[in-house]
């Protein structure tokens, strides 16, 4: 679960930056056709995404060492 | 927008968002019934909408303070022992997390063209009958499991529900996308099909609007100090405050209703109510 985790957090991190900048527009709606405008609810969401895949790391980390250790 | 006009908005954004009868159908068609000329896509609209769900939100905030404290200090002790506990509040806490992702994904991807494309009156009116139909279906099918199963076996308390059932209540949720769905009418009843009790599938459902709400305002807050509200700013000042009064007191009637009734005279309320707006947007007396 730990490799899926970092992945994850990874992948949510790298889109909150491209929404964050304007690079990112897929999904987006409220652009007035005006290019790399920065979409700040999509990148808040894909950072919260990308905080939850490292608390989810957290708890994979233990539970593989809870696993090793029996 | 009057200050008369800014003041009933409010009252039934407050109402309106907790009962499950729908805000955004109400804020549509009751304008519409009123021959109001509202522009709901005029920022400084959008502005005074913001203030009222920052209200309510707010509303929520107070009203479950007891619970949001037990709940966050639960996270935070989860987090930093790296490991799920049996603590209730923790696994309550954690199902919140798990059912908002689903409704956050889908508002933030869907929520603008799905209110483009179903904002006309008509629509709304039809998706309040829908939602009426949605109220007595999980009453009917609800009754249906208690018949069916053994005294005790049939309901499950909140703490209890499955990971897999929390993600299923948050995509309920996003049924409140279309305009005319009730967000705590689909959440209650999936709550309900997932058998919690009515008191549980209440507090679920308000437990979990209340982050989803709050974030959708909290972004949005920067819109009311845009220029072009300054106009509005102490309507939706006061509205919001407003809106935060009557939350808290449908908050408050609504938990002690469920401790002993169900959703369907709000199914009654939203068929009739769908009904005659459906029939006076057929015959163009509304827009």
């Amino acid at each position: 679960m730990k490799p899926v985790a970092i992945g994850l957090a990874v992948v949510f991190f790298i889109l909150a930056a491209l929404y964050a900048t304007g690079t990112l527009q897929f999904g987006a709606h409220e652009v007035g056709g005006r290019a790399h405008v920065p979409h700040l609810k999509h990148a808040v969401l894909f950072a919260i995404l990308g905080g939850l895949s490292l608390v989810w790391l957290r708890f994979a980390g233990n539970a593989s060492t809870g696993a090793s250790a029996r | 927008m009057t200050w008369l006009q800014a003041m009933i908005l409010a009252v039934l954004q407050g109402v309106s968002e907790l009962f499950p009868i729908s805000s955004l159908g109400h804020t549509v068609l009751v304008p519409a019934i009123l021959h109001w000329k509202i522009d709901r896509s005029d920022p400084t609209f959008l502005a005074f909408v913001v203030a009222l769900h920052l209200g309510t939100a707010l509303a929520l905030l107070v009203f479950y303070r007891d619970d949001w404290v037990r709940i966050t200090r639960a996270l935070v002790a989860s987090i930093a022992r790296g490991k799920l506990s049996d603590d209730p509040s923790e696994r309550i806490g954690w199902l919140l997390v798990v059912g908002t992702i689903p409704v956050a994904l889908l508002g933030v991807f869907f929520e603008k063209p799905v209110r483009q494309l179903f904002g006309s009156s008509a629509l709304v009116a039809s998706f309040l009958i829908i939602n009426a139909g949605i109220m007595f279906a999980g009453e009917t099918l609800r009754q249906r499991s208690v018949r069916a199963g053994a005294a005790g076996e049939v309901v499950r308390s909140l703490p209890s529900l499955p990971w897999a059932d929390a993600v299923k209540v948050g995509l309920a949720q996003g049924a409140a996308l279309f305009p005319g769905i009730s967000r705590s009418g689909s959440s209650i009843v999936a709550g309900l099909l997932l058998r919690l009790s009515h008191d549980d599938a209440a507090r679920y459902s308000f437990l979990l609007a209340t982050p989803v709400i709050f974030a959708a305002s909290v972004l949005e807050v920067p819109q009311l100090f845009a220029p072009e509200s300054h106009d509005i700013l102490a309507q939706a000042v006061v509205g919001g405050v407003l809106a935060a009064i009557t939350a808290y007191a449908s908050v408050a009637f609504l938990t002690r209703y469920f401790h002993a009734n169900d959703l369907r005279p709000f199914g009654w309320y939203c068929l009739i109510f769908g009904a005659v707006s459906l029939a006076l947007t057929l015959a163009k007396v509304i827009a």
